[in-house]
């Protein structure tokens, strides 16, 4: 899933500060799963609002709403009727949700109200870490199932560095090496041959060195 | 008189661009610059421009340095994180080289090497801010260095093809300027009246201009730029005039000649592109009576 945190009030409050009515957006998807931006996250950061802007003697109108999808435009059609009575809109979905409503509603202010971070799994209640980099060109298949450009601090393709300690890597004690990891799973697998294959210079063209992607499925697209 | 001083004391410089080799075969490198030598104020050594891995431009800058010409090297942030322009920098300075220009840079996509993944850890408004901080002897984290260095630091006018494209230019270039760029190279200008109202504008940034002039080394040339930018200025006339002078690559040297003999009216200086054709340089100085 792609993972959020919520931003910090004082940076919402900066943006919000021009504007009476806002219009404050979930989405059921990833930020729902990652609780940062979903129906419950919503309701919190509207009281949030509404009471730090109360403080400073500004009574904001928060109209609350949470879209199924909001990086579908199909779903985004449903802001229509609501969209006029807004001043500006904040959007608790990822990046790709805030942008959609932006490209969707040119007139309107549209702020984030959280950080997208990263492509994750859950690790434990309360826990996500990152898995994925969506390099174009998956190396799971030869790396034991475990990412080295996601999980390896240096993106290492070919086996650690010298900072791998008991296991852990040298950027802190929390954090696997990613090689310990490949490595043990290798051997785990009787694959410990595939460990000397030498991995070649990435073509990080599928991985965004060639500017934003686009998939286009001629099966599908209209 | 060093090209800074050039600048500051409002002299028109002549600039010449000289690549370094792909490989490490710099005789001719070397053999056009003591060419150059005194006909020019100052080289400009791009680093891998167009995207062609080959030889840096710290290298090539101090190997003209050490034939005794004045060298400008161009830096941007396509291939370095900050710590690599930083470093590159530093470098620079305690070589001999002051002189720099913060350049656009080709997409890695339209490189030799496109899929390698590209850097951008900078954007060139901040390259210069960061070239102006370790002038103070900070660097970008705020550590102290053991010795500022001190640069002429310059910008260029990203090119561009339509006017929308111009516009957005020429803000980028007031934020240049903003940031410390203290000249800026302009993208080569082939028809000098009709790029009176681009220079005008270029010239209310408040630095000195120098603009690019590009020896069109062929008919073809001449042709392909025509079609892959028709706003480029390239007039029918002149593409008239080249194709119909029995010799084509005499009549291209006339044309840059008398261009920059033109532009000497409304810049501070020029920035010569012969790419290869170095050796054709002192013919359009001639032209150019310089």
């Amino acid at each position: 899933m792609i993972t959020a945190e919520r931003k910090p009030l004082e940076e919402l409050i900066e943006y919000i500060k021009p504007f009476k009515r806002i219009l404050l957006l979930g989405c059921n998807e990833c930020v729902t799963v990652c609780a940062a931006g979903g129906r419950k996250e919503v309701g919190l950061l509207a009281s949030g609002l509404q009471m730090a802007m109360l403080k400073t003697g500004n009574n904001i109108e928060i109209r609350q709403h949470t879209l199924e999808r909001q990086c579908d435009p199909e779903y985004v059609e449903e802001l229509v009727p609501m969209i006029d009575s807004a001043d500006a809109v904040m959007s608790m979905a990822c990046g790709c949700g805030v942008q959609q409503i932006a490209m969707r509603f040119k007139d309107k202010p549209v702020f984030p109200a959280v950080n997208t971070t990263f492509m994750g799994a859950s690790e434990r209640q309360g826990v996500w870490a990152e898995r994925c980099q969506g390099c174009g060109n998956c190396l799971l298949g030869i790396t034991g199932g475990i990412c080295p450009i996601a999980r390896c601090a240096k993106q290492l393709m070919n086996g650690p560095c010298g900072g791998s300690t008991g296991g852990r890597c040298e950027i802190s004690e929390d954090v696997d090496c990613a090689w310990q990891l490949i490595w043990d799973r290798l051997k785990a697998l009787g694959l410990q041959d595939r460990y000397l294959d030498i991995v070649p210079a990435k073509d990080w063209r599928t991985g965004g060195g060639s500017g934003p992607r686009k998939i286009i499925r001629e099966d599908l697209a209209e | 008189m060093s090209f800074q001083k050039r600048l500051a004391a409002k002299e028109f410089a002549v600039l010449a661009e000289m690549h370094t080799p792909k490989g490490i075969n710099i005789s001719r490198l070397v053999n056009d610059a003591r060419r150059l030598k005194g006909r020019v104020d100052a080289v400009v050594v791009p680093d891998m421009d167009n995207g062609i891995m080959r030889m840096s431009a710290l290298a090539g800058g101090v190997l003209l340095q050490q034939q005794g010409v004045e060298t400008i090297m161009h830096m941007y942030c396509r291939d370095r994180n900050r710590m690599a322009l930083q470093g590159d920098a530093l470098a620079a300075h305690v070589l001999g080289i002051q002189n720099i220009v913060v350049a656009d840079s080709t997409d890695m996509n339209e490189s030799d090497h496109s899929d390698a993944t590209p850097v951008n850890d900078l954007d060139e408004v901040q390259l210069i801010e960061a070239l102006m901080g370790l002038q103070t002897g900070k660097d970008m984290s705020g550590f102290d260095l053991d010795g500022a260095p001190d640069y002429t630091i310059g910008c260029t006018l990203t090119p561009f093809t339509d006017d929308k494209g111009r516009d957005a230019a020429l803000l980028t270039a007031e934020k240049r300027v903003k940031a410390g760029a203290g000249y800026i190279i302009v993208p080569p200008i082939y028809d000098v009246p009709g790029s009176a109202s681009l220079l005008a504008r270029v010239n209310e940034l408040g630095v000195p201009v120098i603009a690019t002039v590009f020896l069109l080394k062929s008919l073809a040339i001449a042709q392909y730029i025509t079609n892959s930018d028709p706003g480029a200025g390239i007039s029918s006339d002149m593409i008239r005039r080249i194709r119909k002078s029995p010799n084509r690559e005499l009549e291209g040297i006339k044309i840059a000649g008398e261009t920059i003999l033109a532009l000497k009216e409304n810049t501070q200086g020029v920035l010569i592109q012969t790419l290869g054709w170095e050796h054709k340089l002192p013919e359009i100085l001639d032209v150019a009576k310089i």
